[in-house]
């Protein structure tokens, strides 16, 4: 028995079985934690203060929201900078604020946004990408689709948009009259604008390289 | 190999993700090193058994 290998021995692979599966069982534990701190949503105050929260609080429904190339991090982030009128206001408490994004985030569950777009990697890939939609230029100022509802604003033109798109013929897959209200759209495009100000880690990879989409790009 | 680290809240598993190598370097660390010394006690034991 002395040439005995331990490679054919059991005890060494239950062993070893045993090592890899606990420690990757308290690494996966962790990492769950981890991310819950990571992506636990910033608070007026955060913004008033300039602390940078992977999910900005729902006021930040009141700053200009950019897209800028972080040289150092090799993609897009972005960035709250002054304050912005949205609807009108740039007042918006976190309670008003707040409850707008939650009428926007049930808008947008009740009318199944994610069977055609995605939002945030979940979703479908049958329309437009909706993750950094408030970002598009589309929607801006000299963007197409603001002119093509004749909106002064950006979010008068998303939300005119959302109320009546078989009006707008913008693709050959046009998007279907869902029967959004005028304050669930309004809702709605809190929703997406606050979705744009998240840090997705440059995802989708693919959206900075819309013309205009990234700041002096 | 090794990059400045970059992510907006610091953190263990973020250092894992900066670099290609890191997170294959982390793992080979923690799951072959305690194999080889696990295979080493395993002989020592099937040895005196012998």
């Amino acid at each position: 028995m002395a040439n005995r290998s331990v490679w054919s021995d059991n005890r060494f692979w239950q062993r070893s079985a045993a090592w890899v599966t606990g420690f990757a069982a308290i690494l996966l534990i962790w990492l769950t934690f981890d991310t819950s701190m990571q992506i636990s949503m910033g608070s007026d105050e955060d913004l008033k203060n300039g602390v940078t929260k992977r999910v900005p609080g729902p006021t930040v429904i009141n700053y200009k929201i950019t897209y800028e190339m972080d040289a150092k991090r090799g993609h897009e982030v972005p960035v709250i900078g002054e304050k912005e009128l949205f609807f009108g206001r740039d007042d918006w408490s976190e309670e008003e604020a707040g409850a707008l994004l939650h009428l926007g985030k049930l808008g947008s569950q009740a009318k199944n946004c994610m069977n055609c777009h995605t939002l945030l990697g979940n979703g479908a890939y049958y329309a437009p990408d909706l993750t950094k939609a408030w970002l598009d230029p589309a929607w801006g100022p000299e963007g197409s689709l603001q002119a093509m509802t004749g909106k002064p604003t950006k979010e008068e033109a998303m939300a005119e948009f959302l109320q009546h798109p078989s009006q707008y013929p913008t693709h050959e897959r046009m998007m279907p009259n869902l029967g959004i209200t005028a304050e669930e759209a309004k809702g709605l495009v809190a929703f997406l604008k606050h979705m744009s100000s998240i840090d997705t880690n440059g995802f989708p990879r693919n959206f900075g390289k819309i013309k205009g989409a990234v700041h002096g790009k | 190999m090794f990059e400045p680290f970059t992510d907006v809240i610091p953190s263990f598993f973020g250092w894992l993700n900066q670099g290609p190598l890191t997170l294959t370097i982390f793992l080979h660390t923690v799951i072959i090193l305690p194999m080889i010394w696990i295979y080493f006690q395993e002989k020592k034991r099937i040895e005196n058994e012998g």
